[in-house]
């Protein structure tokens, strides 16, 4: 007789397994397959499973399917979920090396963008799940005599991002209600800097300086202040620091500190 | 806690808005635990909204009931994530599935999986309901699923592995009414037996949803999608599951194809002149009784 743990070993394995044969399915001696055969009715299970975690892709991943298609999308997503089986129930963590993936995949390596633009969405994903920014507050800062041991902390729900494609704009254009028609030329572009933070229900988005991007950064890799501002002029002499310090606290990027 | 009585409805992030500025008349609304995980979402910013208006049922996919692997920790996490929506969500009703999704070996099938309906599975979903109920510090519902195959071992009805769960654990038990329907014309088994055999004092909410179809080998089956409407048959079996239950919760249950709120609200009407309908014979019986009980004084 087969155990639980065998049967559902078992199960996982035709699941996982790809295209099953007769030959192929350990389930079979477990079935009742008067009507069916075990390589039909586990299909039934393993495509379902496979549709499931697509649904979540996609939850994730709109822009994405939007432009390759909802065929050629599911195609992609059975593909990298026969190599990244979820090992969590929660499914909000699940997909996040779909960017890498992409940037893999044979169909559409040569498409660089989607691996960046599949990376925003991840990152638009975990600012809509973030914690909620604390309040900043100004009275303590006013209290620091020294900047030199000062170290800002972003909010939760802020992400950054350097892309060598206008990711912002091929994101927008693929929104609702985006205008149709629209052209983007992806020749010659320059690098963008993407800073993602949540304000009440929505996750904004908002292209900064590279300056300015570099300060964010250095706040994010847990650096004091001095080396932040080094790291910012070093990119531009003229960043005023101040003003910029000023911008992201009161737009809820910076929420707090430590001495 | 939130009581819940009547015809609820799925809340579904479609209609999140809808709720909030219209306020249609609904007595209770059933989430997805699992798409609540994270207290500061978005999501859970609405529903937190919403449930100032609405009672809420906090219906799970993920507790993994059926699954044979010990301390499991992809179910233990699972469950403590449950815990945390639970506790600030404080929902009048949670349930899951006599399933299982995670497998001895770290995978997870975002499915509701069947089990074989044997001794040794038995024990197993028993402690795993009662770990649950420990860790939520609260009474579960279990529902029925519904199933595409059956295992050669499987010596059990489901309705006595269900009613001797109830007895054993103290959970209580969620009747998809659809489900039965599905599983019976899959397995050949009848609707009505499984009706009668569910215990009266165990079963506290029902479950209504639509089911499409799929020919496997040349044999129909249905499948249960939880993306149309409510078919007459099942409305049929509903209407008998009320006679034998009485009036209680019922959810219009929508997953998939989510249609405008005015099509989950039309089902709701439905459900409820069902429950109206055997009220009133009900009532009609009684005072027929009392009036045949008078003229024999």
């Amino acid at each position: 007789m087969t155990t639980l743990a065998q049967l559902q070993t078992n199960f996982i394995h035709d699941c996982l397994s790809g295209t099953l044969t007769a030959d192929n399915t350990l389930m079979a001696k477990d079935l009742d397959t008067q009507f069916i055969s075990a390589r039909g009715l586990m299909g039934i299970y393993q495509h379902s499973a496979i549709a499931n975690i697509t649904n979540s892709l996609r939850l994730s991943y709109p822009v994405i399917e939007k432009l390759v298609g909802k065929d050629f999308f599911q195609l992609m997503c059975k593909s990298y979920i026969v190599k990244h089986w979820p090992t969590t129930g929660n499914m909000d963590d699940y997909g996040e090396s779909f960017s890498s993936f992409l940037a893999a995949f044979e169909q559409v390596k040569h498409l660089s963008y989607l691996e960046d633009v599949a990376q925003l969405e991840w990152l638009f994903h975990q600012s809509s799940l973030a914690n909620d920014n604390s309040y900043f507050d100004w009275t303590r800062l006013a209290k620091v005599t020294t900047s030199e041991n000062i170290t800002f902390l972003l909010s939760p729900s802020v992400s950054i991002m350097r892309s060598a494609t206008p990711v912002d704009k091929i994101w927008q254009m693929n929104q609702e209600n985006a205008p149709e028609n629209n052209e983007l030329s992806l020749d010659g572009t320059s690098d963008t800097f993407i800073v993602l933070f949540r304000q009440g229900l929505k996750t904004e988005m908002m292209t900064v300086a590279e300056s300015e991007f570099t300060f964010l950064q250095s706040i994010e890799m847990g650096l004091n202040f001095e080396v932040t501002i080094e790291s910012a002029k070093a990119v531009n002499a003229d960043i005023a620091i101040d003003d910029c310090l000023k911008k992201y606290i009161e737009l809820g990027i910076i929420s707090g500190f430590s001495i | 806690m939130q009581s819940i009585q009547g015809v609820g409805i799925s809340l579904k992030h479609q209609h999140f808005r809808e709720f909030l500025n219209n306020k249609p008349d609904v007595p209770w609304l059933e989430i997805h635990t699992e798409n609540f995980f994270s207290p500061a979402s978005t999501a859970s910013k609405y529903l937190a909204q919403i449930r100032q208006h609405y009672a809420i049922s906090a219906h799970c996919v993920g507790m993994s009931l059926g699954s044979a692997a010990i301390n499991c920790p992809i179910r233990e996490q699972h469950l403590h994530k449950i815990k945390n929506t639970v506790e600030w969500l404080q929902p009048g009703l949670v349930s899951d599935h006599l399933s299982w999704s995670a497998s001895p070996a770290g995978h997870f099938l975002p499915d509701l999986l069947p089990i074989p309906l044997t001794e040794e599975a038995f024990t197993i979903v028993a402690n795993n309901i009662r770990r649950a109920q420990d860790i939520l510090q609260r009474q579960i519902l279990v529902e029925n699923p519904s199933s595409y195959l059956t295992y050669v071992d499987s010596p059990m009805t489901e309705w006595q592995f269900l009613s001797a769960l109830a007895e054993d654990t103290g959970c209580g038990l969620l009747l998809d009414v659809n489900n039965i329907y599905v599983s019976a014309h899959n397995h050949h088994f009848d609707s009505l037996t499984y009706l009668k055999n569910m215990p009266l004092s165990a079963v506290k909410e029902i479950h209504l949803a639509g089911f499409s179809t799929e020919v496997i080998e040349g044999k129909e089956l249905y499948i249960d999608t939880h993306g149309h409407r409510v078919c007459d048959d099942v409305w049929q079996l509903y209407e008998q599951a009320i006679k034998r239950f009485g009036a209680i919760p019922t959810l219009i249950e929508w997953d998939t194809n989510i249609p405008e709120l005015a099509v989950l609200l039309d089902e709701k009407s439905k459900a409820e002149a069902i429950i109206n309908k055997v009220e009133c014979i009900e009532n009609s019986r009684h005072i027929a009784d009392a009036v045949n009980g008078q003229g024999r004084l």
